[in-house]
């Protein structure tokens, strides 16, 4: 199998091909590092850039994030084996009172895909959560999520919080969701806003250690 | 010119003293009157209280008993939180897998209690002010209650791998969502609106197979029992505008991430449009000023039977002279 054509699988949303696919390259002698960069990012940057403009949709990107998390099973024993590096690492949640996460999964999954090493807090995260996590983990960034009008208040008082606790400076803080605009990140003073979670891995790269 | 009588007149297209304000209201209101989230959601009197009050204080044209996505899902046995002064939370999905799908009891509206709720709810408003506002019910559409009982993400995966086993649990949604709105038009609502959030997730081939076919059924049931129907969904529905308006909705809501006068031209002959300025960057957000300048844009894009409101809830803390303003702006509108 052809690299193109495990592309086309994850494209498709093909878990157990991919799968197999993987397993052939690892067989045939890739390096770990080039079938994550290759093949599954380079997949997942194709489903980005289709959602983007509206050639697919959300459940085409969750089979299709699936699918690459398939491959990445794969590759897991070689990956902890080798010792990995990471870009850094990210904390991820929905906000307090939000119960809504396939924003936040995808986001998860393709910033994991990309890389990164990924801390998700789930939904309905206390702010107080988030500030936790930012001083134990030591996460080069946070992602906020929000599908609510009503809940995406919460990322001004994570902000505030961490003002508060004087780890502003030492943190990246991304805000997304539907309700959420480049403005509204401006105004509550986040570093970042993404549309989607194509986009979010663009603008987490930025803060790549 | 009451609201019962503007709206009437302007679904026909015929001319009207401004066009309705038609905005969803849900928890601003409890906060408009200083009463605790928990209460609106659990108490009909509180939520006609309030949303009385807010319709009174801003000049709005329809009395809705539409508060939060949960009523059905309780009333199926689905654990639904309701913090004193919150939202309420949904965190457990009550269908975890499709095995359980066969003890997934239809509950009888009347019996429940969140529904029933509900009922009460539009009764009341039918003695305090039938004769002066249109009364409407709520409802979940088939797939967005689907989504409420199985979760976001189970569903989106399960239209390619459950297709089967979906259209089952649609089937169940549809039958629970008619008996609720055939009640709730029995109890004098005169419009039934209906939420299908989710179904803007979904590309035209997967809205076509799963959403749409339940709405139109939905409909059609809301229209059998002597209302009309009002189709509401949230996001951007550039992509399924073609197909929305095949759903027989008498009023379809545009949510602002779509083009507005796109929305109009595609809905003319089918339904008329409603909205649909940006809820937070324009209402929360704004100034007078801006909003003015959204609400007229609206009605320049839109005909003569075009209604007006956010493209979705009213965020609970807009501040108050924002949402006079929205009244202001259909009241000043020169080109009626």
């Amino acid at each position: 199998m052809r690299a193109n054509e495990i592309k086309d699988l994850i494209i498709k949303g093909d878990a157990a091909g991919t799968a197999w696919g993987v397993e052939e390259m690892l067989a045939a002698g890739l390096a770990v590092d080039d079938i994550i960069q290759g093949i599954l990012v380079s997949a997942m940057n194709v489903v980005g850039e289709r959602f983007r403009e509206g050639q697919i949709f959300v459940p085409e990107m969750l089979i299709a994030a699936r699918a690459m998390k398939a491959g990445l099973k794969i590759l897991e024993p070689l990956i902890l084996q080798a010792g990995r590096k990471y870009l850094g690492k990210v904390v991820i949640g929905t906000v307090k009172g939000d119960l809504h996460d396939i924003g936040k999964n995808l986001v998860g999954t393709m910033l994991q895909g990309a890389g990164w090493d990924v801390v998700d807090l789930g939904v309905d995260v206390a702010p107080e959560k988030f500030l936790k996590a930012v001083k134990e983990q030591k996460p080069a960034a946070i992602g906020l999520s929000a599908l609510l009008s009503t809940t995406m208040g919460s990322m001004k008082t994570v902000l505030g919080l961490l003002e508060q606790e004087g780890l502003r400076s030492q943190v990246k803080v991304l805000v997304g969701g539907a309700p959420v605009s480049e403005k509204y990140a401006t105004e509550i003073g986040a570093d970042g806003y993404a549309p989607d979670a194509g986009t979010a891995v663009h603008v987490f790269a930025r803060y790549a250690s | 010119m009451n609201s019962k009588e503007r709206l009437t007149r302007r679904l026909a297209g015929k001319p009207v003293d401004r066009a309705p304000n038609c905005n969803l209201i849900m928890a601003f209101a409890p906060l408009y009157i200083g009463k605790p989230q928990s209460q609106f959601y659990l108490d009909y009197k509180v939520l006609v209280e309030s949303n009385l009050r807010v319709a009174k204080d801003f000049d709005l044209d329809i009395l809705g008993a539409i508060s939060d996505p949960f009523r059905e899902v309780f009333d199926f046995g689905g654990k639904v939180e309701f913090p004193e002064d919150d939202i309420p939370l949904c965190s457990d999905n009550l269908l975890k897998s499709y095995e359980d799908l066969p003890k997934l009891q239809i509950f009888d509206p009347y019996r429940s209690t969140r529904m029933q709720d509900r009922i009460q709810g539009i009764e009341l408003y039918k003695r305090e002010a039938g004769s002066e506002y249109p009364i409407m019910g709520w409802v979940e559409a088939p797939f967005a209650e689907a989504v409420d009982l199985r979760g976001m993400n189970e569903i989106m995966l399960d239209v390619y791998d459950h297709p089967e086993k979906l259209h089952q649990l649609l089937e169940i949604c549809l039958e629970a969502e008619i008996r609720s709105a055939v009640a709730q038009i029995k109890a004098g609502a005169d419009l039934i609106g209906m939420g299908d959030a989710a179904a803007s997730l979904l590309g035209p081939d997967l809205f076509g197979a799963f959403a749409l076919p339940y709405e139109q059924r939905l409909i059609a049931a809301v229209h059998e029992a002597g209302a009309l129907a009002r189709l509401h969904i949230c996001g951007n529905t550039t992509a399924i505008l073609n197909l929305m308006k095949l759903s027989g909705a008498d009023i379809i809501d545009v949510d602002w991430k779509v083009n507005f006068k796109l929305a109009c031209e595609t809905y003319r002959g089918y339904a008329a449009a409603c909205g649909n300025f940006d809820p937070v960057a324009v209402v929360q957000q704004g100034t007078p000023a801006r909003i003015r300048e959204a609400v007229w844009k609206c009605l320049d894009a839109g005909d003569a039977n075009t209604l007006i409101m956010a493209g979705c809830e009213i965020p609970l803390s807009t501040p108050h002279e924002n949402l006079k303003a929205i009244a202001e702006a259909l009241r000043d509108y020169p080109r009626y």
